[in-house]
């Protein structure tokens, strides 16, 4: 169930568009003015959708689960309730069961909730589900042979990306040093010499 | 002068590789190898699950009050979840009447009322040596079922050989259920 909040969308809205109005003058240049304006359209487009979210959290949504499945003891119920947003409802496939409103959703709470009341570890209960409908029931799937890629490629492409970075630096040609002559070191010598005797100075300055 | 073409052309290169990934996972998706609509099912190669439910009374059966798997035990054997409710289900009837033939088929009525189911039977017609009423829906759960109609194939010693989401069709007959039934030496 998503709920967008119009109203307060637009008016998000009205008050960026004025922002823009009252501040783009101040900026000295075209291609300026034109760069903030597209930084300001692109951060637009990034934030709608988590606008929405946001705003949809705070509304949140109508529950799934139904009074009479509740248990009555908070503490295992908050269990219960943690058990099934790791659980993929099968049918709906990108929900938990938590979220689902179908009913195999309402078949696997209710299983959850009911091997909770008969004292069973989560561990056993996640496992027993596992058996039944494999990885894919997993909103985290477990680390096989099967999973390895997916959870050591952002690893390796990590280390591709260092790896390419520092080859890339190493490979840059070393600036070639200017060619000095006796009258350019001689220069370098007394503005040397002059720093030092500022500074020397200036520390004198300090003591008294 | 060849190490600046070579990161010139890096980003070219991962670029093809990736494209190369696209390509085989598209082309095995065509192909039909790879579907990812297709449901999995972990219980394929398992003994299927324990089975014992309360049977729905038929005048031509035994009055046993329940049904077990275990009765079908020595001959292949096709598990069909199905309920009065669900629209597939009819649809797949005439389907699983003609399979009835050739191999036995245990009825698991899912979620469904006595009564409804025996006026399913009666509308529909009965393909079923026995018909297990699996009233709550946790008897499903145990075998994995995502909802009706399923179809399961058991072997001689109850392990599953191939499970179908769906309804049954001539197609699926042909060419799914009849050759791993000749598979099983039938």
């Amino acid at each position: 169930m998503i709920f967008v909040d119009f109203g307060t969308m637009s008016h998000l809205f009205h008050r960026i568009v004025r922002l823009i109005k009252v501040y783009l003058p101040f900026l000295p240049t075209k291609p300026l003015r034109r760069a903030a304006g597209f930084s300001v359209f692109l951060a637009v487009m990034i934030m709608t959708p988590l606008t929405t979210t946001v705003f949809t959290v705070g509304t949140t949504p109508a529950l799934a689960i139904t009074p009479e499945e509740i248990l009555v003891d908070p503490k295992l119920e908050a269990r219960a309730r943690a058990l099934s947003k790791q659980l993929r409802c099968l049918v709906c496939q990108n929900q938990s069961i938590d979220d689902s409103d179908a009913d195999l959703a309402r078949d696997l709470r209710t299983e959850v909730r009911r091997q909770i009341s008969a004292g069973r570890s989560d561990e056993v209960i996640i496992d027993q589900i596992r058996q039944k409908y494999g990885d894919y029931v997993l909103f985290n799937p477990p680390l096989d042979r099967g999973t390895a890629f997916l959870w050591l490629a952002p690893i390796g492409f990590f280390g591709l990306g260092v790896s390419i970075i520092v080859l890339a630096r190493r490979s840059l040609p070393i600036p070639a040093s200017p060619d000095l002559g006796a009258s350019d070191h001689a220069r370098i010598e007394t503005m040397l010499i002059t720093r030092n005797s500022a500074n020397s100075n200036e520390k004198d300055r300090h003591k008294k | 002068m060849s190490k600046v073409r070579l990161s010139f052309l890096l980003p070219l290169l991962a670029f093809a590789v990736l494209a190369l990934f696209g390509a085989i996972a598209l082309y095995s998706t065509l192909l039909g190898s790879r579907d990812p609509a297709q449901l999995p099912s972990v219980l394929v190669g398992k003994p299927a699950p324990q089975t014992t439910l309360p049977r729905l009374r038929q005048q031509d059966h035994n009055n046993e009050n329940s049904v077990t798997l275990t009765e079908f035990r020595g001959q292949p054997l096709l598990v069909n979840f199905f309920a009065s409710w669900c629209a597939p289900c009819r649809v797949e009837a005439p389907a699983l009447e003609m399979i009835s033939k050739n191999i036995a088929i245990f009825g698991i009525a899912y979620k469904d009322r006595s009564e409804d189911t025996a006026e399913f039977l009666q509308q529909f017609g009965n393909p079923f040596q026995a018909i297990g009423m699996d009233i709550d829906g946790r008897n499903g759960i145990r075998w994995g079922v995502y909802g009706v109609p399923e179809t399961y194939l058991l072997d001689r010693d109850g392990v599953v050989v191939l499970r179908h989401a769906g309804p049954i069709t001539r197609g699926i007959i042909d060419n799914t259920i009849m050759p791993a039934l000749e598979d099983l030496g039938s």
